[in-house]
C-alpha cells in the first residue's frame, strides 16, 4: 500500500482534471492511503467521503506533512489558475507528473509573465530547453511578434513541467517523442479511465433518445470551448449545407468568446438551429446527452491532451466527430467519424450528410465506442499508475544524480577549459553512476 | 602501518565523535602505527547539497602520500566513510540518522525540506552501495549495527570502545543520591526523572549534572522543581569537572539515565566502571547492551510511574544496589572494552 499525496483540481472546480478525478480517486483510496492536497477555497462533499483534503499554501507548504506520504502524484494542464501552485511544489518534491496536457507553454508563459510578471523565468525557461531560438523566440512573443497558436506547437515547453519528475504520465502514447519532449525520467502512456455507466441506466438513456421527435436530430457540442475547439468551422458547416434544418445545435460549456460565436451564429443566419446553454450542472449534462444523436468534438491544434468528454459521450452510446489529430486520432475507426484539420468544413458537411443518409450506421459507431469503454477501467487504470508509481520510486536517487551532473557541469564550465576537463567528467560521471544508480562497478 | 583515520566533522563543533577519533588516533599510534585524522568538513543542509558531498569524498585519493602507500583507511562517519581505499575498514559511528531512523523523528530535519525523501533515498543508496566497498564493518554499537542491518542488509559487528580516561573511575561508598550526568537536553530526558521523583514514595534524591541548552530551558526546571516543591531532593549541580564528575559517580547510589534512542552512551560504561547500577528506559535503545535487568541495573518503562518504582527500588534496597553495580563492573571486564581490542580488530 502506497502513502500518496495527490494534487489535482477537485470538485466542484470547472476542469476536466476535476471529473478525472472523481474517476480515479474512489478505487485509488480502496487500496491506497490517500491525501487529496488543494488549494482550493471549497472541495466539494463528495471528495470529503474519499479520502482526507487537506489544505496548503502554495507559498508555505508544509512539507513535513506531504513527506509523510511515499510518493506525490501532480495533476497538470494549462490552466495558471488551477496548475501553477501545483507545479510550483511538484519541481521542489519530486513526484510522479500526470500531465493532462502536452503542451504546456500556456501554463508557463501565463504563470510567469502574467501572473508573475516575471519574463526572466519565462525566458531562460525557454533557452533551457530550445537555446538561443527558444530565448529569441519568446522575447518576440512577449513583444507581440509571435503568435499564440503556434508557439506551443513549436515550444511545447512539456519537459519544463517534468524536469524534476521521478516518472511522467500522459493518456496518448507516443505523444511526447512526437512532440520531442521526452523528459528524462521513465514515462507511461495509461488509458484515460472511465468507469462505464451500467447497462439498464444506459437503457434507459437510449430510450430518451428514441423518445425525441426527429428530425431534426440533436447535435451537441460540450465542454470547455477554447479557440482549438474549432466552433467556427462548426456553424460554417452547418450554415453551408441544404439540410441544416435536420439539425439542432446545442452549444453546451463556457466559450472562450461568446460575444465572436453570438455574432457568428447571427451572420450565418442559425438562430433558429443553435442555441447555447452555457455550464450545465450534472443533471442537465445528462438531459443533453440523453437526447442527442450525434457529438462534435473537434480539437485543433491540439495540446495533446486526451478527452474525458470524449469517455463520456460514448459512455451515453454516442457518435462523435473528432479531429485525425493527436490523441484523436488514435480512437478507434469504426467508433469514430474523423475531421481532417486541412479540410474541417467540407468533411463536417459530408458526416452530416451520411448521417441524414443513415442514422443507424451512426448509432452503431456509438455503440461501439460505448463497448470500448472496457478499456479505460479505472481499475485497470489505478493498478498500473500506482506500479509505475512504486518502480519509479526505486529510481528516485537518479533525481540527485541528475542534478548533480548539472551541477558539475555547469561548474566546471566556469573555471575549467574543456580541453582539461575530460578526466574529471569522466571520474565524477562513473562515480555518479556508481553512487546512485545502484550498479556497481565490474 | 599509515593508518588514515576518515571522518567528517561540522567544523568548530566537538562532540563524542571528535573525542573518539582522536582516542583512535592515540590508541593506534600507542599500538605502534604511525595514525593520523583525514577530517571532512561536513555541512548536512540544505539537504540538496548532501549528495554533493557523498561524490566529493568520492573523488578523494587517499591511496597514498608523497609517493608512500597508505596502508589501511578507517572511515568513522558519514560520508567520510564512503572515501575509496584498497584497505579500507569501517567503523561505523552512526550513519546520517536523519536518513534512517530519525526521518520522522523530531529530531531529524530532512523530513522538513521539499527534496528531503529524494536526499534520503539518495544517501541509503549510497550506503547500500558502497558500504560493502569495505573489508570489514564494525559498528560503535549494536544499536548501530542492527540498523545497518535493518535499513540497509549490511551485516557488521558491534565493537565497544571505552569512554575517556577510563583508568580514572573508581567506587566509593554508596552515598544518599541517584547522579544523572549531563548534558541536559530533551533526548536525555531529564524531565522524565523529574516527574518520577514526584511519584517515588521514598525520600529520592537526584543530583543532576551538566548544563541545560539554553537559560530558557534552566528556567523551565528550576521553576518545575518549584512548582512540585521538590528543591530538597533535587539538585542542579551545573557544569562539572571531569574530576568532580568521577566523584560523583563513585559517590553515588546509582546512576540513573533513560535518553531516548541513545547510539553509545557514555553515561553507562562511566558508571560501570564506578561499580554502579544504572536505571534506565526500554527504550534507551544502545544501552540495553550493558545494561541486563536486575543484575546490572534496573530497566523501566519510559513512564514517571515506572520509572519512580525503579528508583525507589534501588533506594530501599542499598546491599541489593551494591551487587548490581559490582555485576556492571564485571561485565564491562568481560565485554574486553578496551583501545586495544579497538585498535587489534580494526587492524586485523
Amino acid at each position: 500500500m502506497l502513502k500518496i499525496n495527490w494534487f489535482s483540481a477537485l470538485p466542484p472546480a470547472r476542469s476536466g482534471i476535476a471529473r478525472y478525478a472523481m474517476q480515479v480517486l474512489p478505487v485509488l483510496a480502496k487500496s491506497h492511503e490517500v491525501v487529496l492536497w488543494t488549494d482550493q477555497d471549497h472541495v466539494a462533499p463528495e471528495v470529503h467521503k474519499i479520502a482526507h483534503v487537506a489544505h496548503y499554501e502554495p507559498g508555505t507548504p508544509p512539507w513535513r506533512e506531504i513527506n509523510n506520504g511515499t510518493i506525490s502524484i501532480y495533476h497538470l494542464g494549462n490552466h495558471p489558475e488551477i496548475h501553477a501552485s501545483i507545479w510550483q511544489i511538484s519541481i521542489q518534491q519530486p513526484g510522479i507528473v500526470v500531465l493532462h496536457d502536452l503542451c504546456l507553454h500556456d501554463l508557463f508563459f501565463t504563470f510567469s509573465v502574467r501572473h508573475r510578471n516575471d519574463r526572466a523565468a519565462y525566458l531562460n525557461a525557454m533557452e533551457r530547453w530550445y537555446g538561443q531560438e527558444g530565448r529569441q523566440s519568446a522575447e518576440a512573443f512577449c513583444a507581440g511578434g509571435v503568435s499564440a497558436e503556434s508557439m506551443p506547437q513549436d515550444f511545447p515547453l512539456t519537459r519544463e513541467a517534468t524536469r524534476n519528475a521521478l516518472g511522467a504520465i500522459t493518456h496518448c502514447g507516443g505523444a511526447l517523442a512526437e512532440l520531442n519532449e521526452t523528459p528524462a525520467c521513465p514515462t507511461a502512456a495509461l488509458d484515460l479511465p472511465y468507469a462505464a455507466t451500467e447497462e439498464p441506466r444506459y437503457r434507459v438513456w437510449l430510450a430518451a433518445r428514441d423518445g425525441v421527435p426527429h428530425p431534426p436530430y440533436r447535435l451537441v457540442v460540450f465542454g470547455y470551448l477554447n479557440r482549438n475547439r474549432r466552433m467556427g468551422a462548426v456553424l460554417e458547416a452547418l450554415a453551408g449545407i441544404g439540410e441544416r434544418e435536420q439539425f439542432r445545435l446545442d452549444i453546451c460549456g463556457q466559450l472562450w468568446d461568446e460575444s465572436h460565436i453570438r455574432a457568428e451564429i447571427e451572420r450565418l443566419g442559425l438562430n433558429s438551429i443553435v442555441s447555447l446553454h452555457g455550464f450545465l450542472s450534472d443533471d442537465q449534462v445528462e438531459q443533453k446527452l440523453s437526447t442527442a444523436h450525434l457529438s462534435i468534438n473537434l480539437r485543433y491544434p491540439s495540446m495533446g491532451e486526451a478527452s474525458l468528454s470524449q469517455l463520456q459521450f460514448w459512455d451515453y452510446g454516442l457518435p462523435t466527430l473528432v479531429t485525425r489529430t493527436g490523441w484523436y486520432a488514435s480512437l478507434p475507426e469504426d467508433a469514430t467519424a474523423f475531421v481532417r484539420p486541412e479540410s474541417e468544413v467540407a468533411d463536417i458537411q459530408a458526416h452530416l450528410r451520411a448521417f441524414l443518409a443513415d442514422p443507424g450506421a451512426f448509432r452503431a459507431m456509438g455503440e461501439r465506442g460505448r463497448r470500448s469503454l472496457k478499456n479505460h477501467d479505472p481499475e485497470r487504470y489505478v493498478d498500473a499508475m500506482t506500479r509505475f508509481a512504486a518502480e519509479a520510486l526505486g529510481l528516485s536517487p537518479r533525481v540527485s544524480a541528475l542534478a548533480l551532473a548539472r551541477k558539475i557541469g555547469s561548474d566546471l564550465t566556469e573555471w575549467l577549459p574543456a580541453a582539461s576537463s575530460s578526466y574529471l567528467l569522466e571520474r565524477a560521471s562513473k562515480e555518479i553512476y556508481t553512487i546512485f544508480a545502484g550498479r556497481r562497478r565490474g | 602501518m599509515k593508518i588514515l583515520i576518515a571522518t567528517s566533522s561540522a567544523p568548530f563543533i566537538r562532540g563524542d565523535a571528535e573525542v573518539l577519533a582522536g582516542n583512535l588516533v592515540e590508541a593506534l599510534s600507542e599500538a605502534g602505527h604511525e595514525a593520523e585524522l583525514a577530517v571532512i568538513p561536513f555541512k548536512g543542509y540544505p539537504p540538496g547539497r548532501i549528495p554533493a558531498q557523498i561524490l566529493a569524498c568520492r573523488l578523494l585519493d587517499l591511496t597514498e602520500t608523497c609517493g608512500t602507500r597508505i596502508d589501511r583507511v578507517v572511515g568513522l562517519k558519514f560520508p567520510a566513510y564512503l572515501i575509496p581505499h584498497p584497505n579500507k575498514v569501517i567503523w561505523l559511528l552512526h550513519q546520517h540518522r536523519a536518513a534512517y531512523e530519525l526521518w520522522d523523528h523530531p529530531a531529524g530535519d530532512l523530513m522538513h525540506y521539499p527534496d528531503g525523501p529524494v536526499v534520503r533515498e539518495a544517501i541509503r543508496q549510497a550506503d547500500r552501495e558502497l558500504i560493502p566497498e569495505a573489508k570489514a564493518v564494525y559498528a560503535q554499537s549494536q544499536s548501530v549495527s542492527g540498523r545497518l542491518l535493518r535499513y540497509c542488509g549490511i551485516a557488521s559487528e558491534p565493537l565497544y570502545h571505552p569512554p575517556a580516561n577510563a583508568l580514572l573511575f573508581h567506587k566509593s561508598s554508596p552515598g544518599d543520591y541517584l547522579f544523572f550526568p549531563g548534558p541536559i537536553n530533551s533526548a536525555d530526558r531529564q524531565r522524565l526523572a523529574m516527574q518520577a521523583i514526584a511519584q517515588c514514595r521514598e525520600r529520592v534524591r537526584i543530583r543532576f549534572a551538566g548544563e541545560p541548552g539554553s537559560l530558557t530551558e534552566q528556567a523551565e526546571y528550576f521553576n518545575a522543581v518549584r512548582k512540585r516543591k521538590l528543591s530538597d531532593r533535587i539538585e542542579w549541580l551545573g557544569r562539572v569537572s571531569e574530576d568532580q564528575k568521577r566523584d560523583l559517580y563513585a559517590n553515588c547510589l546509582g546512576v540513573i539515565f533513560p535518553p531516548v534512542d541513545e547510539d553509545y552512551g557514555y553515561v553507562t560504561l562511566e558508571a560501570m566502571l564506578s561499580s554502579k547500577p544504572v536505571i534506565t528506559c526500554s527504550d534507551s535503545v544502545s544501552l540495553l547492551e550493558f545494561v541486563l535487568d536486575r543484575q546490572t541495573g534496573l530497566v523501566a518503562h519510559p513512564t514517571p510511574e515506572s520509572l519512580a518504582q525503579a528508583m525507589d527500588m534501588l533506594w530501599a534496597d542499598r546491599r541489593w544496589g551494591a551487587a548490581m553495580g559490582e555485576a556492571g563492573r564485571a561485565r564491562y571486564r568481560d565485554l574486553r572494552i578496551s583501545w586495544a581490542n579497538v585498535a587489534e580488530k580494526l587492524l586485523c
